[in-house]
């Protein structure tokens, strides 16, 4: 990096609704396409974690999923066919989960702005994307207790 | 239908080779030890539990039952879990304290090899239900932690209350 150049990073870029938000690609591991065939892959069971809806396996691992859709645009989410495996840092230790997707992702190297104006506090930053301002996601953040309604 | 079982060790830590009984409530299935349960009973001779204050905290208990001159406090698997109405049938008479458990059926029993840890993003109620996950023929069944359902202090607790709630009944009577 010459001097007074600024640094830039590599962001996952994907859409969800009519917005489209970033996550740090270095906490991203893998994109994964859902089962086909009306094969119901997520698996539920009993439990009050907020975001979560049920689990997935990924090489013989129990991944939980994320699915911060409702809480980023509200309820009418469109339907998505891909996981993003990210790795949180949960407790100390990293975790894997699975955030559900629409598939249309892109990888974008870019200069992560501050945060401006009043922004929900689980946004760790701004892109700026040709004409556009992409949130960049704190996903620990928004999955913890903190920012619970 | 009553299957006793003789007395064994109980350890609560995850074992390979473990043998576990897999149970429904409200269409969700669950595992809990073997070795967790003395009997597995239908509903018979249950009797209907009310203990006024600590039944607030306690609301999942709706039911005892009398059995070798004990008293045991019937846990609805459906509210401990939260799901949606349930149609018990079974009774697992749980083994670390007078407790038991009211579900919709007995599945099968088996033996696991591997229970994983319950991945650390859950961190609701979850956490003390569950000693983890285990995957059986792809499908994912949480292992039930017994004392979650009625810790033996619990009881101990709802016992004092019924026991406090019994006398007072008496000095009224005499009264």
């Amino acid at each position: 990096m010459t001097k007074g150049s600024k640094a830039r990073d590599n962001f996952v870029v994907f859409p969800l609704g009519k917005k489209r938000f970033a996550l740090s690609a270095e906490y991203v591991s893998e994109l994964s396409r859902q089962r086909e065939h009306g094969e119901e892959e997520q698996q539920t069971f009993p439990h009050t974690t907020r975001l979560l809806t049920g689990v997935v396996l990924r090489r013989n691992q129990i991944v939980p999923v994320a699915d911060i859709a409702s809480a980023l645009i509200g309820p009418e989410v469109p339907e998505r066919k891909f996981y993003l495996i990210v790795n949180l840092s949960v407790r100390g230790k990293v975790n894997r989960a699975a955030v559900p997707v629409t598939g249309e992702c892109e990888l974008a190297e870019a200069e992560r702005l501050p945060v401006s104006g009043k922004l929900p506090p689980y946004v760790s930053g701004l892109l700026s994307l040709n004409d556009e301002i992409v949130e960049v996601l704190d996903l620990e953040r928004l999955m913890s207790a903190e920012v619970r309604a | 239908m009553s299957v006793s079982r003789s007395r064994i060790s109980d350890k609560s830590t995850p074992r390979p080779g473990e043998t576990v009984i897999l149970f429904s409530v409200a269409g969700a299935k669950f595992a809990i030890a073997a070795s967790a349960v003395d009997e597995i009973r239908d509903l018979a001779g249950l009797q209907k539990f009310w203990s006024g204050a600590v039944q607030q905290k306690f609301a999942k208990v709706k039911q005892t039952l009398e059995r070798q001159g004990q008293r045991y406090f019937v846990v609805d698997a459906c509210e401990h879990f939260h799901l949606a109405a349930a149609r018990s049938s079974r009774l697992l008479i749980l083994r670390h304290a007078s407790a038991a458990l009211a579900v919709d059926a007995i599945d099968c029993m088996l033996e696991l090899n591997s229970i994983q840890a319950l991945p650390r993003a859950f961190s609701g109620e979850e956490r003390n239900w569950y000693r983890g996950l285990a995957l059986v023929e792809g499908r994912v069944i949480p292992v039930v932690r017994p004392e979650s359902f009625l810790s033996k202090a619990e009881v101990t607790l709802i016992e004092a209350s019924v026991r406090g709630r019994e006398a007072g009944g008496r000095t009224v009577a005499r009264a």
